[in-house]
Order: C-alpha cells, then sequence, then structure tokens
C-alpha cells in the first residue's frame, strides 16, 4: 500500500509538471523549509519564505473571521503567473503555472 | 566695663593675621610663647572647632565663655581711650548651642572686618563681641596664617606703648600686650607708623539693652550677686577644668567598596498572540496540548530527542505554533539557538511522511485539477457547466464562465449552421488503442463519466478498463479499475450515485464503489453460477417501484446478456452477489421467439435463446421494457410476464445494437441496427414510424438529445450524424466524419451542456459541443406533428 502511494504521489506529481505551463512545483514543510521543488535552489527559497508568511496571513485571517473555518485553497493570480497553493497543517504545496503559455 | 566688653571671647580666627587663639594665660613672654602654644593649640582647636560646628557648639558656647579676661584697651594718640564698646555682649548661660552658628556667620563679617584692620595695623577696636571672633570654617586657613600672625602680632604687641592697636578680640592677647609693652617701646617708637582710622557702619546685630537695676530695689543684692557670680565665672573659665574645650569629630564611616557577583539572571521573555480563532481552538478542546507550551527546560531536554518526536508531534496543530509564545532568553547562546527552532521544529514530521500521506495525495490530485482548469478553463467554459467536486467537501469557486459564456454566446448568436465544435478529448496513456464500449453519466454528479473499454470482437481480448473521468481532470482519470475481461457495458446506479455497475465479455457482472480509491470490486458475480454465460451487452440499474415483495424496493440492476438472459440483479446485502431473478426461465425463455421455435420445430435448435443486445427500460412505467435481439426483433416485454412478449416489432433486418426511449415523448423509441437503418417507432404501432438510412453502415449506436425533442445523434463506424426531425427527416443536420482509421463506437449526450461525447476505438472519448442554433426547451409537439407528419 504504501509503495502504490508513493508511486501514485510520484506520478502525479509528474503528471502536473507535465502539464502546459506549469513552471514549478514546491513542497514546503511546516516551517517553511523547502522539501522537494522543482526550481532551482535560490527561487525555491525565494518563493518558500514569502508564500509561507503570505499563507500564515491568509490562514489567520480567515480564522479570526470566523474560527470554525479554514483556509483550503489559495490562488494567487498575477500579471504573469498564477501561484496556486494548497496548504495544509503539515505542508504547502504550491504550483506555478503561466495559464497563457 | 570696656575691659569687659573688649574683651573678646574667640580668637578670631578669622582671616588671618590677627587671628589668635589663646584664652590663655596671663603673662609673660613665655606665657606667650606658651600662650603661643596653647594658641596654637587652641587654635587649632578652634580650627578644628570650625569644622565640627554642629557638634561643638556647645564646646563652641563655652569658648566664647572663655574669655580672655584680659581687655583690650585701645589708646588714641591722645592716650583717650577709644576703646570700641563691643557690640555684643553675650549671656552664655542663655545662649542656645543653635545660636552659635547664626552667630558665627556674623561672627565672621564681623571678624572680618576686624581682622582686616588689624591686619593693617590699624588701630582698631578690637571687634568684640564673642561671637564674632568665633572660629569660622576658615579657620584652618587661618590657623597657619594666624601663627604666624601671632608672632607678628606678639610682636607687635610687645611694642610698649599702648597706642599701637591692639589685637583685636582676644583678651589674652591683650594681657599680653601689656606686659610686652616695655621692652619694645624704644625700639619701635623710632618708626614711623601710619594709622588710619576709619569707621564702619554701625551694625547693630543684636541688642539687648542692658537691665538696670537700682540699687535701693529688691533684687538689687541678687544682681549684684549674679553679676559677681558670673564674672568669677568667667575668671574661673581659664584654668578651669570643668570648661575643657574638646573636639569633636564624627567618625564617617569609611566606605568600603564591596563587590556582589551573581549568576546572570536569566530572563524570559514569553509572547502570546490571542487571535480568535487561537481562543477558539483552545475553548474548543483541539488546542488543548499545544497552546501553552511547555517551559523551556523540558525544550531543553528534548533537544535530541526533538527530531525523533517530529512523528508523535506531527499532530500538533502548526497554526497555534506559529501563532504566538515567542520565548527570547537573554541566556546563553546555546539556549537561544535551540529556542528559535523551537517553535516550528517541534511540529514538522518527516519529509517522507509528508510527501508519502493521504492528504498530501489528495491535495496533489486537486492542485492538478486546478492547474488543469486553468489549461482548459476556456473549454471547460464552453462546456457550460460549473464543476461540482465528487468530494463532499466541495468549497470550489465558479470559474468564471461569465465572460467566456458572452463570448460564446455572441459567436453563437451569429446564425451559423449547425456544427459541432469539438472541445476535448478525454485521453491518457491508459486508454490508447482501447476501444470504448460504454460511457455513462453519474447521475448523481454530472460531471463525472465512466468509459468502459473493451473490444466487441472476440478475437483480441484484452483485459477490460473502467476509468472514471472527471470534467475537472481532463488528462487523467479519477478512477481507474481494471477488469479481467472487456468491459461491454457500463451504468451508475441512480438511487447510489457511487455504484458502478461494469458488464463483461466474460458474462460477468461487477459493481464498483466509485467513491473510494478501493481497485476490486464490490460485488462480482463471476463465481456465481447463475451468472451469465455470454458477453453482458447492456446493464442498467432500475428503480423497482412496484416491488413483488418488499425487499425488492430500491434498484435493481438489470442486465442483458447473450445468453439470452435478462438478469435481474438484487443486491440484498452489500458483498454477495444474490438473487437474481431470471425475467426468463431456462426452460421456456422468453426470448424464445419464433424464428427460434421455428428452428426447434424444423431444425435442430443450435440455441433457445436469442443473444439480447440492448434493452430500455420504459421512463416512466419501470414494468415495461424493450429489448432487442440479435434477429433483429424489437420485443416489448412486462416485468411481470416471464414468459411472453407484450409486443414484437419485427422491422430490422439485422441485429438491434441499441433501443431508447425518448425522453420527451413517452410512446416514441428509436433502434438502430446494423442493417444500416435507424428506425423511429411509437409504441402503439408496429410500423416504424420513419427509418432513417445511413449510407451503408451498421449503426452501432443511438441516442435521443436530452434537450431537444427532435434532435438524436447517430453513431455509425465511420460518422457521427445528428439528426434534427425538426429540420429534415432525410437528411441529419450535421455530419462528422471519424479520424482516419478510427471507428467510432459509441455516443453520449451530456444532460447539463450542450455537448456529446464520442468514444472511438482509439480509447478516445471526444468532446463536442454540438451548436444546432434551436431555442431551448422541449419539443414535443414539434415531434408529434412530424410523426403525424410521416404517419399520414
Amino acid at each position: 500500500m504504501q509503495s502504490d502511494l508513493i508511486a501514485e504521489v510520484e506520478e502525479t506529481l509528474k503528471r502536473i509538471q507535465s502539464q502546459k505551463g506549469v513552471q514549478g512545483i514546491i513542497i514546503i514543510n511546516a516551517e517553511g523549509i523547502p522539501i522537494k521543488s522543482t526550481l532551482d535552489n535560490s527561487s525555491t527559497v525565494q518563493y518558500a519564505g514569502l508564500l509561507h508568511q503570505l499563507v500564515m496571513k491568509t490562514r489567520s485571517t480567515v480564522r479570526d473571521l470566523d474560527p470554525q473555518n479554514d483556509l483550503t485553497f489559495l490562488r494567487v493570480r498575477s500579471k504573469k503567473n498564477e501561484i496556486m497553493i494548497a496548504p495544509d497543517k503539515d505542508y504547502f504545496l504550491i504550483v506555478i503555472q503561466n495559464p497563457s503559455d | 566695663m570696656t575691659q569687659k566688653t573688649a574683651r573678646s571671647k574667640k580668637p578670631s580666627s578669622k582671616v588671618a593675621p590677627s587671628s589668635r587663639a589663646t584664652n590663655v594665660s596671663t603673662s609673660g613672654f613665655l606665657r606667650v610663647s606658651h600662650s603661643r602654644t596653647h594658641s596654637r593649640s587652641i587654635n587649632a582647636s578652634m580650627s578644628r572647632r570650625s569644622f565640627s560646628l554642629a557638634g561643638d557648639g556647645r564646646v563652641l558656647e563655652k569658648a566664647p565663655m572663655q574669655p580672655a579676661r584680659a581687655t583690650v584697651k585701645v589708646f588714641d594718640e591722645n592716650g583717650t581711650d577709644v576703646t570700641p564698646q563691643p557690640l555684643y555682649r553675650p549671656d552664655p548661660a542663655a545662649v542656645p548651642p543653635r545660636q552659635s552658628k547664626i552667630l558665627m556667620a556674623q561672627d565672621v563679617s564681623g571678624a572680618t572686618f576686624s581682622d582686616f584692620f588689624s591686619s593693617a595695623f590699624h588701630t582698631t577696636y578690637a571687634s568684640f563681641g564673642g561671637p564674632f571672633t568665633r572660629s569660622l570654617f576658615e579657620s584652618s586657613i587661618v590657623s597657619k596664617s594666624s601663627q604666624s600672625t601671632m608672632e607678628s602680632l606678639n610682636e607687635e604687641i610687645e611694642e610698649p606703648s599702648s597706642k599701637r592697636e591692639g589685637i583685636i578680640s582676644l583678651s589674652d592677647v591683650q594681657v599680653r600686650r601689656e606686659e610686652v609693652k616695655e621692652p619694645t617701646t624704644e625700639d619701635v617708637l623710632n618708626k614711623k607708623v601710619d594709622i588710619h582710622l576709619t569707621e564702619t557702619e554701625t551694625l547693630c546685630l543684636l541688642d539687648i539693652p542692658a537691665t538696670s537695676v537700682s540699687v535701693e530695689s529688691e533684687e538689687a543684692e541678687i544682681v549684684k550677686q549674679r553679676n559677681a557670680a558670673y564674672t568669677e565665672l568667667c575668671k574661673n573659665r581659664m584654668g578651669n577644668d570643668k570648661y575643657v574645650e574638646r573636639a569633636m569629630q564624627t567618625f564617617n564611616g569609611a566606605p568600603k567598596a564591596k563587590e556582589v557577583q551573581t549568576k546572570s539572571i536569566t530572563k524570559v521573555d514569553a509572547a502570546i498572540t490571542a487571535t480568535n480563532w487561537d481562543i477558539y481552538d483552545t475553548l474548543s478542546g483541539t488546542g488543548v496540548e499545544g497552546v501553552v507550551r511547555e517551559p523551556p527546560e523540558t525544550e531543553e531536554s528534548n533537544l535530541l530527542d526533538i527530531m525523533s518526536n517530529h512523528s508523535q508531534e506531527s499532530s500538533r496543530n502548526l497554526e497555534r505554533s506559529m501563532s504566538f509564545l515567542s520565548h527570547t532568553p537573554s541566556s546563553s547562546s546555546s539556549r537561544t539557538e535551540m529556542e528559535v527552532f523551537l517553535v516550528p521544529v517541534e511540529d514538522a514530521p518527516a519529509p517522507e511522511v509528508i510527501l508519502y500521506s493521504e492528504k498530501f495525495q489528495q491535495d496533489l490530485l486537486v492542485m492538478e485539477k486546478v492547474v488543469l482548469q486553468n489549461i482548459f478553463q476556456p473549454k471547460l467554459a464552453a462546456y457550460r457547466q460549473l464543476p461540482i467536486l465528487k468530494d463532499p467537501d466541495s468549497t470550489q469557486k465558479p470559474k468564471d464562465t461569465g465572460k467566456t459564456e458572452k463570448q460564446i454566446q455572441k459567436t453563437e448568436d451569429i446564425p451559423s449552421s449547425p456544427a459541432l465544435e469539438p472541445l476535448w478529448s478525454f485521453t491518457c496513456e491508459l486508454t490508447v488503442g482501447r476501444n470504448v464500449s460504454s460511457m455513462t453519466w453519474n447521475k448523481m454528479n454530472p460531471d463525472l463519466l465512466a468509459v468502459g473499454y473493451g473490444h466487441f470482437d472476440f478475437e483480441d481480448q484484452k483485459s477490460g478498463l473502467v476509468c472514471c473521468w472527471s470534467l475537472k481532470n481532463l488528462k487523467w482519470p479519477d478512477r481507474i479499475f481494471h477488469c479481467e475481461s472487456a468491459v461491454t457495458a457500463l451504468d451508475f446506479s441512480g438511487h447510489n450515485g457511487c455504484l458502478l455497475a461494469v458488464g463483461m465479455h466474460n458474462g460477468s457482472i461487477a459493481t464498483y464503489n466509485v467513491q473510494s480509491k478501493e481497485k476490486t470490486p464490490i460485488t462480482d458475480s463471476s463465481e456465481y453460477p447463475h451468472k451469465h454465460t455470454g458477453p453482458v451487452w447492456q446493464v442498467k440499474w432500475v428503480s423497482q417501484e412496484r416491488a413483488h415483495s418488499e425487499e425488492e424496493k430500491g434498484e435493481a440492476l438489470v442486465s442483458v446478456s447473450a445468453d439470452g438472459r435478462i438478469c435481474k440483479w438484487v443486491l440484498k446485502k452489500d458483498l454477495d452477489c444474490v438473487d437474481l431473478m431470471k425475467l426468463k426461465r431456462t426452460k421456456s425463455e422468453r426470448t424464445r421467439r419464433q424464428l427460434g421455435e421455428r428452428e426447434r420445430r424444423s431444425e435442430l435448435v443450435i440455441w433457445r435463446e436469442v443473444p439480447g443486445l440492448c434493452f430500455d427500460f420504459h421512463p416512466e412505467d419501470s414494468n415495461i421494457y424493450l429489448t432487442g435481439t440479435e434477429e433483429g426483433f424489437i420485443h416489448k416485454c412486462s416485468c411481470s410476464y416471464n414468459e411472453q412478449y407484450l409486443e414484437t416489432y419485427k422491422e430490422h433486418k439485422g441485429p438491434v445494437y441499441q433501443i431508447t426511449w425518448s425522453p420527451f415523448s413517452p410512446d416514441v423509441f428509436l433502434s438502430c441496427s446494423s442493417d444500416w437503418t435507424i428506425q423511429l417507432w411509437r409504441q402503439d404501432l408496429l410500423e416504424p414510424v420513419l427509418v432513417f438510412t445511413s449510407p451503408c453502415m451498421a449503426v452501432f449506436d443511438v441516442a435521443w438529445s436530452p434537450k431537444w425533442a427532435t434532435v438524436f445523434g447517430v453513431v455509425t463506424e465511420k460518422r457521427l450524424e445528428i439528426w434534427d426531425l425538426g429540420a429534415s427527416i432525410l437528411d441529419p443536420t450535421i455530419v462528422q466524419d471519424a479520424r482516419p482509421g478510427v471507428k467510432l463506437t459509441s455516443l453520449q449526450f451530456a444532460s447539463e451542456s450542450d455537448c456529446i461525447l464520442l468514444g472511438d476505438s482509439d480509447g478516445q472519448v471526444g468532446v463536442y459541443q454540438l451548436n444546432l442554433n434551436l431555442g431551448e426547451g422541449t419539443q414535443v409537439n414539434k415531434t408529434e406533428n412530424t410523426q403525424m407528419k410521416c404517419y399520414t
């Protein structure tokens, strides 16, 4: 089972990476340290640090408004690309995509 | 009196020269010296006195009480006694110690003047008044000089003439002066001395007028006695042991610097930010473990264990750790190091644990969908649906279909010829090369599509595959089920949206639960003894309204297979595939038909049963269904009758591949067969109302459009045809050719959209948008009109 899961995860990651316009995938753990990344190191660290804070702030905001609520997904659309973040209590999954490519 | 007045108490320590202290003795040079010394000592004492004013109050007081009784007489040239009167005549007894200071201050001033003058060797008045002459602060300075002055004064004193100005204040000095006068007279007489006389202002500091008592009064005696006593007292004061000058000095405690060293005090700043959700968490108990962090000591001990505790502490809520409790100890660096990592490290599980957790997998899938939505956003918008996640916790925002919809509508407003617009196709590497055999939409979630892959032919049988595609992920199916043999039929349950029934080429029927990730079917009829022995060509879930018994309420799975049986499967228990209720008896099956009978009668019967290829239940009456056989007959049957058909429609010349009731018109159904025809029937007519021919090709599939009453689609081997009966009954409205080399196999309309799904033999399910420029809504009347037209 575990190996199946591992294989599936790897496969899914590869699929995402191969989609059109995907610039990079970063997975950071709870403290903001990147675990896995398809970008170069400096970009990874930069993304990780900044987005970590952003997600914390967002989550805090959401929960402050209603403590029973919680953040499930965060998308930041900018001119050049879109950053999609799936936050969890143990990790953040970040995908940067440029859909118009 | 003058003497007395001239008597000066104190050596005017003051300024200088004339300061002398001596209340000493009386006579001669020796005495002088003695007095000098004494004076010195006294001077010293005076000087000391000056330092310790407070303590010496009394002493100081006494000092003035030890007057040198010798008076100073000042005589001018004429011998007149110009001895100045003392300004102050103290009453020793009455003078409180405190006053001494004040008086001393005054003394200073007084003494200064006098000192000045005397120092200038002027004749002066002795500035008397003990208080004036009391020692003062400067006495120390004075003392030295005073000694010298003393000597000089003494020298002066030795002048014989009384004309010499006396030294101020001291009566002692006066005494000395008197004695020393004679020897020096001759020497000094010749000198010329300038004498300047000036007069100071009159300062009246204290005026205690003398009280005079008449000699004759009663108090006279007392006063006299007192005066005498006082005189005596003053006299006795000099050598009296009772009156001893004593200087006091307070001991100032010697300051000693003492150092104390303590261990540096560890201070820890604990800060907490209480946010709204933080409070909520704490109250609701989810934050029980983590909210109040343990004090640093535990963390200290766990320094080494922190890494190993990852998994255990992964349950802690990260948010809590981030929101508060920042320890900032002021102690050693090692500790700070640990503290820095304290808050986050505790909660971080190992990367592998994260990466391969279920949650992560789910997140990945969601992310994939999001990414794909970004890519296919216009296409999906064209599909015009708001996708609903099949997961229960769906909070998906609707895509901004508004914009693109308008665009599409604009394009649609342009009256264009009916066309099929390709949107995308469901395909992945798994499905490439497989033949799409059936497709079905999920009844509960219209975004979910199940596609079965399997070859129709008997020859090349690969294992079957069922893929559940979601509109959200166009590139990879959400569920993949591998089946033993080729999949030939699929249907989603209407009651329970998760159940998918799969009919296979080997005759077995399996049901899968699509919601779970299980790859194995819930039920599988492979082992069931009464399973179908031929390929299951169609399965359908039918809701039983009229149940034969109470247990049969709900939904039943009906299947038709090539072994000639239409079976109803009822799942009593979830796990076992249960009783199947045969609609056809083994002996005398319904599908035995005339041909079969005939054959039986006439010739050897090879098969008693005729393979059934399709069936369709009446949309309103679930008891009635149509079934098409390989012979080309269409039978209308009822569930109540196991043996007999209600009707038989014989028109087709070849196997009837598909029968479908019209969703709008209750009596109308379509059938297609391999004899190149599609026939439109009415229930009560044994002849088809309309016949549509397709050019030389077997028609595999036919389907009514769920939206337009007069539209249906037809799939032949090489083409897709869309027929619009309202437009034309002779020709299809739209004709789409298949890609070269690919055969089209199945067709499905999308229920909530204008799209068609087209399956082909290459494993692709193409999605096309149908632009027919027809109005919305049913056009039942139109259909019927058309029918009437045709009929007549």
